[in-house]
């Protein structure tokens, strides 16, 4: 395969399938949980009991307690929302994006990743549901059989698009990743001694056997869920930028968005993977899993959607001068460049174009801490591109009478923190029950790209 | 699976379980099915095995594509249609819905497809003809057969041995 060239030997320490086997399961199957888990686990659960304090004030108090006003009335819900979203494309992106590209070096990193969709994408989803104020009413949102006069939904509304894509993309994702586990979960059923753990992971391999027929429907199965799934990454957040772009809002109405975003959310998502596993390998020891190159080619693929972010933001500075529309130049020129809202746009220039920049450097590249670093910035910058494009917006529209300031509560404040308490409790469980690698895909790796034997030469 | 009357020939080499089906299956034996620890593509294609999922998943998606058409059809024009901003109820960006919903239909019913095929379901059990398939070890399995008399015991033996298998069980044969 022409990936042994280009990416070099992705498992190091010459394993064999056994120590795959044994690497893997042993922090599931140790039976004494470590203690830096307790504690991480103690301190995310305080931020999401903070957090659950603060929806329940929302709830209690109404949409009141947050910071929101009649020009500003999209904040820190909204700005999260997309944050989450675009984290929870890592996964996709990943798992089959890469697979379709044939990038082998995938394989370590794909499972973490799909999880950490999965749980970014349900924060993603609280955001929307606690902005309508009234979460029990939240079901209006489906088209059902009313006693609203059988009024339907808008489904021309890009509003709608988004449940509904949403909801699609967290349903697909969840059963894409699940059914790649069912042969690990097979694997530690037939590996544990322990009696409970042998009926739970029975209980969620489904019986997974691996007989050559079962193999083939599962390879057919996975490939056809994943060829159908890929198009869900362009598509939730083109749908997503669809709803800033249908607005006539000055530095919204562009149809640069739906790119723009999509490109945006895999970079976010990208650089939270690169934040993981820095930690997940440290900590687990698998730097022989997740090597040096994985880090490398993730960094690589950084620095080319870096890139484009910063063509995206010259760009719409470009159109805002070129349209000579004195409302888009007041947005881009006064507004976000030099008005009040100064050091977040250029903290989203400068760690989202820039600062990745640095890793055309090899010595930056393979610098652990320094990439651990920049990936938590490009996490901080596109936090701040979503604060940019919601609030400087809506701020300052087309007459000045409506112009509003916006500052976030506590409570808006506490919701973000929980849902970030939520999203490491969730990373914890997963770390300490589920197969944070794919075992047999692994395996599947193993002897092509990383062991060299005689028969290399026949086999394709 | 019933675990009697079965020889199972155990290698711990993707690529020489492989030739070994090609080979057992070129000298008359019948192989009944290998377990592997990940996916064997060419045993597959030795063991002659298909699928008709692809088609499945066709025929879910389009079904899907169809079906929300005819809802937004149905609710935006002829149930309630809503006249705002001049618009045609019959909409181009009905397209977008009908996309979504295909991949949820198609993803949704063609795991359930495999679920159903493949008799998986929650908390099965289906003892392994050798656990440690699960692990590093590739297993074929192969029908004993009553009639199968010592000879024809021997040559299969043999055969399993000559193609690079480690250990060779013969279960209540």
């Amino acid at each position: 395969m022409y990936n042994i060239k280009v990416r070099g030997v992705l498992i190091e320490g010459n394993k064999n399938y056994h120590d795959i086997t044994r690497d893997i399961t042993r922090p599931i199957l140790d039976k004494k949980t470590p203690l830096w888990w307790w504690i991480v686990a103690v301190i995310s659960s305080v931020m999401l009991a903070w957090g659950a304090w603060a929806v329940y004030n929302t709830m209690t108090v109404g949409i009141g307690s947050w910071g929101l006003n009649n020009s500003v009335s999209w904040g820190w819900a909204i700005i999260n929302f997309v944050w989450w979203i675009g984290i929870g494309h890592a996964g996709t992106a990943f798992s089959i994006f890469l697979l379709v590209l044939h990038q082998r070096w995938r394989t370590s990193i794909n499972r973490a990743a799909e999880a950490m969709t999965i749980f970014a994408v349900l924060q993603a989803g609280l955001f929307p549901l606690i902005h309508m104020g009234r979460l029990w009413d939240g079901f209006f949102v489906f088209p059902y059989p009313n006693t609203r006069g059988a009024l339907w939904d808008n489904f021309n509304s890009p509003l709608f698009w988004d449940v509904m894509a949403i909801s699609t993309y967290l349903t697909a994702s969840f059963l894409f990743w699940y059914v790649g586990m069912m042969p690990d979960f097979a694997t530690i059923r037939e590996r544990t001694s322990s009696k409970i753990k042998k009926y739970i992971y029975n209980l969620l391999s489904f019986g997974w056997t691996g007989s050559a027929r079962s193999w083939l429907r599962f390879e057919t199965a996975a490939l056809l869920m994943g060829g159908l799934t890929a198009p869900l990454v362009v598509s939730v957040h083109s749908i997503v930028a669809t709803d800033f772009a249908a607005g006539v809002v000055p530095g919204w109405h562009s149809t640069i968005f739906p790119p723009f975003f999509v490109v945006g959310a895999i970079f976010s998502g990208f650089a939270m993977v690169l934040t993981m596993m820095i930690l997940v390998r440290k900590i687990y020891k698998y730097e022989e899993y997740v090597t040096q190159r994985h880090l490398d080619a993730i960094a690589r693929v950084l620095t080319f959607v870096s890139l484009i972010m910063g063509v995206a933001y010259i760009s719409e500075i470009f159109i805002a001068w070129y349209s000579d529309s004195p409302y888009e130049m007041f947005t881009f020129f006064k507004n976000r460049a030099t008005g009040e809202y100064a050091f977040e746009y250029w903290a989203m220039i400068i760690f989202n174009a820039i600062v990745p920049q640095l890793f055309w450097f090899k010595k930056i590249r393979q610098n652990v801490v320094i990439v651990f670093i920049i990936s938590i910035l490009i996490n901080i910058g596109m936090w701040y591109e979503r604060f940019v494009i919601v609030v400087t917006s809506l701020s300052k529209t087309w007459l000045p009478s409506t112009w509003h300031d916006y500052h976030p509560t506590t409570t808006e404040v506490a919701i973000y923190v929980g849902t970030i308490g939520f999203f490491i409790l969730g990373i914890l469980i997963f770390l300490r029950f589920l197969p944070m690698m794919a075992i047999s895909e692994l395996k599947g790796v193993l002897k092509e790209t990383s062991i060299v034997t005689e028969n290399t030469n026949d086999h394709e | 699976m019933n675990n009697k009357n079965q020889i199972l020939g155990i290698y711990d080499d993707p690529d020489v379980v492989t030739h070994a089906v090609e080979s057992l299956l070129n000298n008359g034996v019948k192989v009944k099915d290998v377990y592997s620890p990940f996916p064997l593509e060419h045993v597959w294609k030795y063991l002659k095995l298909k699928t008709r999922l692809p088609y499945a998943t066709f025929i879910y998606g389009a079904t899907g594509t169809i079906s929300v058409f005819a809802f937004l059809y149905w609710t935006s024009v002829i149930d309630y249609p809503l006249t705002f901003g001049g618009k045609p109820h019959l909409s181009l960006s009905f397209v977008i819905l009908m996309f979504v919903l295909t991949i949820l239909s198609g993803v949704v019913l063609t795991l359930a497809t495999f679920l159903i095929r493949e008799k998986l379901y929650p908390g099965k059990v289906d003892p392994l003809p050798d656990p440690r398939s699960m692990d590093d070890k590739f297993v074929i399995v192969i029908q004993g057969d009553r009639t199968m008399d010592d000879s024809e015991l021997k040559k299969i033996n043999d055969l399993l041995k000559e193609t690079g298998a480690v250990e060779v069980n013969l279960n209540n044969v």
